[in-house]
């Protein structure tokens, strides 16, 4: 419940959800994208009754189709219902910067993990996005991450019989 | 009977030590998550997922299923103690829970929540031991267009029916669709942008972690601070004669309503418990109670959100078919295990199958067993601070996508699906859609090509089954409904009157 | 001119009342009552609920000295308590101590201490004594 809808409802006033265009160009671009590579296929196996490019060439277009329709509902004031969720207090507003830094400490896992391991990746990881989240006991979550990290390792290698890449702690563990 | 039998040695399997204690963790772990807003059966199924590829599936099943059913009782004790509800299906216990616990008699409401999902869950997983088996056993007999026109029906379903918007319900399902276009099962290499690394399609677990848990967790993120929240102390449940002669007609009625629904496509939980919520208030011996605490508030929704849990294991088991966000995840699991889903499940992995539904009565029992004394101790977990919950959802969602095939790429589809998984929530995208659009797109193609193979290529061949004509006059008419409907008058602004309710 | 109290509805919090209205009566300045939550937890035992909060208003009516009550979701608690310092002109702030474990001096922050080390006025820090139960 936003009280953004509320006012539209009640005040008959239009909001316009610019947003909701650059998800309409969104979705233009996967389908245009679906179909373009529909197009690069070519004909499959001679009795093949359904080819290769024919749901591609489906979706794609319904796609389009979808992002026009969505573009046209959204400038006649269609907003969207945000997903409530049980934890989701919707009347503050959003804060993204707090979602970009978790997207940087998830991408500086994905680089580093091949060199450094999941022993010590994971630990970052379970540090950088408590800290970006709010928590300030720094020394409490190196070590609960630390924790979690080794001991997920491990446990994975002899519980599950898993042996994740132990990067540059290779012979350590 | 023959069920019977089946059944009994399905409980020989499920009681062994080994899958006993994955069904007591599964009970825990469902009750902790149900009992922690924001965090649900869905997203910790999908953050398990990968443990299947190296548990075996009977053992990973019955934890599933204890997440399930547990789950939907941990949502109770928030709903209860806090007047937020810890599951959607448990929005309407709070409206009478919360009172009751108000007025002192949060005991009574915990201990009436935890038998009718006790009592529900028992009769409901006997409906699905009766059920199921036959259904299943009509429908492996249709062909692969009437195949083809059920999955069809799903989708239709699951899009138009739910949720407040049918574009985004759309939107939703044809993304999910391209996502599951991606790979190379046809033969040829489809939107794989020249990586050999996505010739095998994107994993269907990576999809289904990024969605529900870093498309949740980064949500969250975005909107993490608020006040704490007035939690009511509560001793032990119990409750006393009076309590219990009020109870157990909501009780049953409360299975009535949610066994159906949770075996419709799109039914769910949270019809049958409003529907059991204005029941009650009408067959009140107490209405001036209602509004203020009325156990039979609490008895029948509980009940009937138990119970929609086990009709949903009737579509999932004996069709193949995925009525809710967590039952489709159980179907990945499923599936993951190279088991083809499906009608034939019964014939061709009977063992599997028996051995879920006994765990199921036993995971049921635990639940009771262990939760109604444990009550205050579920309560204590609602003091864990949020960035650790949200950043050991992090911590395990990558651990659980690395695992698949320890590619640093897979963690970066994880984050693109996780952002898409974002944008969803802002934009109001029904998640369901998108899921059954991966798991059953590919599944659809397939019938399509079976069906006209077999036919040599003649399309009548998709009308020509009885059950293909009343699926596709079904979808008809009801598409003439909507649109009728729809040129009518606006949509009713649901959302906004279920959250006015709970305040109340 | 203020006596700032960090505040929590249990013996720590009640105790640093008392010493702190004691004082703020003898200095003749206004009791500025602070008890922030960083929003982080569903269930936050430290910050006082509505039962708490209403007990907490007839308390601190029965003195005769001027008061306010800051309850807020704050980033960072020690930082809301120092602000509301800076912001009245606090000559004094009080805070009640918790017991910590040797493990949890080492995890575990401390208000207190930030508050000690950061505040420009001095800082009263108390241990429950029985005079929290006379307020």
């Amino acid at each position: 419940m936003s009280t953004m809808e509320e006012k539209a409802t009640r005040e008959g006033m239009r909001t316009v959800d610019k947003a909701q265009y650059g998800l309409a160009a969104f979705l233009a671009i996967v389908g245009g994208y679906v179909v373009y590579d529909a197009t690069t296929l070519s004909d499959g196996f001679a009795d093949q009754p359904v080819q290769p490019y024919a749901f591609p060439y489906v979706v794609g277009g319904v796609l389009l189709v979808l992002a026009v329709m969505l573009a046209i509902a959204t400038s006649r004031g269609d907003v969207p219902v945000a997903e409530e969720g049980e934890d989701v207090d919707l009347t503050q507003p959003s804060d993204w910067a707090t979602v970009i830094k978790l997207a940087l400490v998830f991408l500086a896992n994905i680089l580093l993990i091949d060199w450094l391991g999941w022993a010590i990746t994971g630990a970052l990881l379970f540090v950088g996005t408590a800290y970006v989240l709010g928590s300030r006991t720094i020394i409490r979550d190196v070590a609960v991450g630390v924790a979690l990290s080794v001991g997920t390792w491990y446990g994975f290698y002899s519980g599950l019989g898993l042996a994740i890449p132990a990067g540059i702690l290779d012979g350590v563990l | 009977m023959d069920s019977l039998d089946l059944l009994l040695g399905g409980f020989q399997q499920a009681l062994t030590l080994e899958n006993l204690f994955y069904a007591i963790l599964g009970v825990f772990l469902g009750t902790a998550v149900g009992v922690l807003p924001g965090i649900g059966p869905a997203m910790t199924l999908a953050l398990l997922l990968p443990i299947t590829y190296s548990v075996g599936p009977d053992s990973a099943l019955i934890m599933f299923a204890g997440i399930y059913y547990g789950g939907m009782y941990g949502g109770s004790t928030t709903s209860i103690l806090l007047n937020t509800p810890g599951e959607s299906s448990s929005v309407v216990t709070a409206i009478e829970g919360n009172k009751m616990a108000k007025k002192g008699r949060a005991a009574q409401a915990l201990a009436t929540a935890a038998i009718g999902s006790f009592v529900a869950g028992t009769i409901g997983t006997l409906l699905l031991v009766l059920f199921a088996p036959s259904v299943a056993g009509q429908v492996v007999k249709l062909g692969n267009p009437s195949n083809f026109a059920l999955i069809v029906l799903a989708m239709f379903a699951v899009t138009a029916v739910l949720g407040t918007s049918r574009l985004r319900g759309f939107i939703a399902l044809f993304l999910g669709l391209a996502i599951g276009l991606v790979g190379g099962q046809t033969g040829q290499a489809r939107l794989t942008f020249g990586n050999p690394l996505l010739a095998d399609g994107i994993d269907i677990v990576v999809v289904a972690v990024g969605i529900f848990a870093i498309g949740e967790a980064l949500w969250v993120a975005a909107h993490l601070r608020r006040r704490p929240l007035d939690i009511i102390p509560v001793g032990q449940p119990w409750m006393s004669r009076e309590d219990w002669g009020r109870s157990w007609k909501p009780w049953l009625r409360g299975t009535a309503y949610g066994f159906p629904f949770g075996a419709l496509p799109a039914g769910g939980a949270e019809i049958p418990t409003f529907l059991s919520y204005v029941t009650e208030r009408k067959l009140s011996k107490h209405p001036e109670e209602f509004g203020k605490g009325a156990i039979e508030g609490v008895a029948g929704p509980e009940a009937a959100n138990n119970a929609s849990a086990a009709g949903t294991l009737v579509p999932l088991l004996a069709i193949g078919l995925p009525t809710t966000a967590t039952a489709a995840i159980m179907l990945l699991a499923i599936q993951s295990y190279g088991i083809e889903t499906g009608p034939q499940l019964f014939d061709t992995e009977p063992d599997l199958v028996w051995a879920l539904l006994a765990s199921l009565f036993i995971g049921n029992t635990l639940l009771l067993l262990l939760n109604l004394p444990l009550a205050p101790l579920w309560a204590k977990l609602l003091q864990i601070p949020r960035p650790y919950l949200y950043a050991g959802i992090l911590f395990f969602a990558s651990l659980g996508a690395y695992s698949v095939s320890f590619q640093p790429f897979d963690l970066a589809i994880l984050l693109v699906i996780g952002l898409l998984g974002l944008a969803m929530r802002r934009f109001g995208l029904p998640v369901l859609p998108l899921i059954i659009g991966v798991i059953l797109g590919p599944k659809l193609e397939e019938q399509l090509t079976t069906s006209l193979q077999i036919s040599s290529g003649d399309i009548s061949t998709l009308w020509s089954e009885p059950v293909a004509v009343i699926v596709y006059a079904f979808i008809a008419v009801a598409l003439v409904l909507i649109v009728v409907g729809g040129l009518r008058r606006p949509k009713p602004e649901a959302p906004v009157e279920e959250k006015e309710e709970v305040s109340a | 001119m203020s006596v700032v109290v960090m505040y929590s509805p249990d013996e720590f919090g009640r105790v640093a009342l008392s010493y702190g209205a004691t004082e703020a009566a003898r200095r003749s300045e206004k009791l500025v009552v602070v008890n922030p939550t960083k929003g982080d937890s569903y269930v936050d035992t430290k910050f006082a609920r509505e039962d708490e909060l209403s007990s907490l208003r007839s308390t601190l009516e029965r003195l005769d000295v001027e008061s306010e009550i800051l309850h807020d979701v704050v980033p960072d608690i020690a930082g809301a308590v120092l602000h509301a310092a800076s912001s009245t002109g606090a000559s004094l702030i009080v805070v009640g101590i918790r017991p910590r474990t040797p493990v949890g001096k080492l995890l575990l922050g401390s208000v207190a201490q930030r508050l000690i080390l950061d505040a420009e006025c001095p800082v009263l820090s108390v241990k429950p004594d029985g005079s929290e139960d006379q307020l």
